[in-house]
């Protein structure tokens, strides 16, 4: 018997970019889940508790992801999912240099945007593994 | 009022034993916490408190003043609705109460209904101005990020843009991803688009703040120029289920101005007509000379803007994003454009609106006059 694929969720407001990154990730082997927004991530992942998930910062032009991930972090039933980070908000961003929402953040890992995707699948794996 | 959260408390300020009695229980009945004390000084005590959205307060008592009262509390929260009680020989004092910041009075004596009504809508009027202050401190955090808001804005197409060509690269040849191919490359083209009207819209924006755009001022006739605008949106509109008409005077509608600009001005109102309207809705754009001036109005029958949105419509980047909004893309600059373009040529830009119903944009531009044709640099 073979153990069932890994589940990603991917949150993001840009449905474009949802589309690539998660045609990528089922390419890969993944089952993958989309949220547009920060409240119907939540909602699925408590419903689904997915091995995994992606999450964007910038959404709705307000950083909804930083109150997302906080969110998620206070589920019970959560406890223990990583989440990895995916924005284009780096350092040379002036106000996000050092925002103190970045605090906060309880973030297993940061890649920006565009991401690499070979690299994002071997992170993924590293983390939780993937059946073969 | 309040459902969703705690329910508002009222505290109520009256020597009068039986008056504190009723208002208490007309008020309970209304689904808010009501307090009452028996003079000022108990009172305001009771506000700090608290932390009341209303008060209602009797004008005259032995001791600290309704007036004093009035004053005081809105040293300890300006934002706190006050209704003053006065008898019908204090309505001299009731004006001076309202000066004080007292929102409204309440003759004695009422009915229920009357002091219903009157906490209502001032709890109403606190919510709203509770609201506007919440929305403005939000644009004021965006102003601050401008330059992240700005980056972000053109990075967004750009990585949807890279993501899509990256996996078409890595995985072009599997049967699941060439499926997509044409698809995803249209996707690519319209966020191409989007990152080209951005930066249009910038442009334009830079130009006419720099003035350079209304440099050239000519005799334009808009009788001329929006029908041909018109044309150039029926595409769009039919696409959305909108038709679009217009009602131009007989007479000829000119005005000193730039034609691009004039262009960009009724382009950004006549596609806002059509985007934030509603299948089997209308345009409407209608034009004619009244008193001095060229009045060209553009209505639409789409989904209106809610009050609490008004003082941010113009401001640039601002786009209502609701809930209920209607999923559209757009650069919140075409209104901020349009309003600077008015203003240049000394005109100005309003509108109305019904939520639900519809708006109207107006814009007013002084009426051409030959005397200006002797300048240089006009020409028919
Ligand atoms: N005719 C209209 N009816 C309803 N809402 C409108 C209308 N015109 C503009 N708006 C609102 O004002 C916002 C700003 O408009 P605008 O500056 O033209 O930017 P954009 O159309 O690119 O979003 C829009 O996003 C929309 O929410
Ligand atoms: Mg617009």
């Amino acid at each position: 018997m073979t153990p069932a694929a890994k589940r990603i969720l991917i949150v993001d407001d840009d449905r474009d970019f949802v589309e690539a990154i998660a045609s990528f990730l089922e390419a890969s082997g993944f089952t993958v889940r989309k949220a547009h927004t920060g409240s119907d991530a939540v909602k699925l992942a408590r419903m689904e508790r997915p091995d995994l998930i992606l999450m964007d910062i910038m959404m709705g032009e307000r950083t909804e992801g930083f109150f997302t991930i906080r969110e998620m972090r206070r589920q019970e039933d959560l406890k223990g999912v990583p989440i990895f980070v995916l924005s284009a908000l780096g350092t040379q961003m002036p106000d996000f240099g050092n925002p103190p929402e970045w605090a906060g953040l309880a973030h297993d890992e940061f890649l920006s945007k565009p991401v690499d995707m070979v690299q994002l699948v071997e992170k993924i794996r590293q983390r939780i593994g993937q059946p073969t | 009022m309040g459902e969703a959260d705690a329910p508002e408390t009222v505290v109520v300020i009256d020597d009068d034993y039986a008056m504190r009695l009723s208002c208490c229980k007309i008020l309970s009945k209304m689904g808010v916490r009501v307090e009452a004390f028996e003079d000022g000084t108990r009172g305001l005590a009771g506000i700090g408190r608290l932390k009341p959205g209303l008060i209602v307060v009797d004008l005259k008592m032995p001791g600290i003043s309704g007036i004093e009262v009035t004053s005081r509390v809105h040293e300890i929260d300006p934002q706190i609705t006050i209704v003053v009680i006065t008898g019908y020989a204090t309505i001299d004092t009731a004006v001076e109460a309202m000066k004080c910041g007292a929102y409204d009075f309440l003759p004695k004596p009422f009915s229920p209904d009357e002091l219903r009504l009157i906490v209502n809508r001032g709890l109403e009027r606190r919510r709203l101005s509770l609201e506007s202050q919440r929305c403005e401190i939000e644009r004021a955090m965006l102003k601050r990020r401008f330059v992240t808001f700005v980056s972000h804005q053109l990075r967004t197409p750009l990585v949807a843009i890279h993501q899509y060509l990256d996996v078409l690269k890595h995985l072009g040849d599997t049967g699941e991803v060439a499926a997509k191919r044409e698809e995803w490359l249209d996707r690519c083209l319209k966020r191409t688009e989007e990152l080209q009207s951005l930066i249009a819209d910038w442009l334009t924006l830079a130009r006419v703040e720099g003035g350079a755009l209304m440099k050239e001022r000519i005799k334009v006739d808009l009788r001329q120029l929006l029908p041909g605008i018109l044309k150039t949106y029926e595409e769009m509109a039919a696409g959305e289920g909108v038709s679009l008409h217009a009602a131009l005077s007989e007479e000829p509608l000119c005005v000193g101005g730039d034609w691009n600009c004039l262009t960009v001005l009724f382009d950004n109102l006549i596609t806002n007509g059509i985007k934030y309207n509603r299948p089997g809705g209308t345009v409407t754009v209608s034009g004619c000379l009244s008193g001095g001036e060229v009045v060209v109005t553009v209505a639409d029958t789409g989904i209106g803007v809610p009050d609490k949105y008004r003082p941010f419509l113009f401001d640039e980047f601002f786009r209502i994003k609701d809930d209920g909004a209607k999923k559209t893309t757009g650069t919140g600059l075409g209104l901020h454009i349009a309003k600077r373009i008015v203003s240049e040529m000394s005109g100005s830009l309003d509108f109305e609106s019904q939520p639900g119903a519809g708006s109207t944009f107006r814009v007013r531009l002084p009426a051409w006059h030959e005397a200006d044709s002797a300048k240089p640099g006009s020409s028919e």
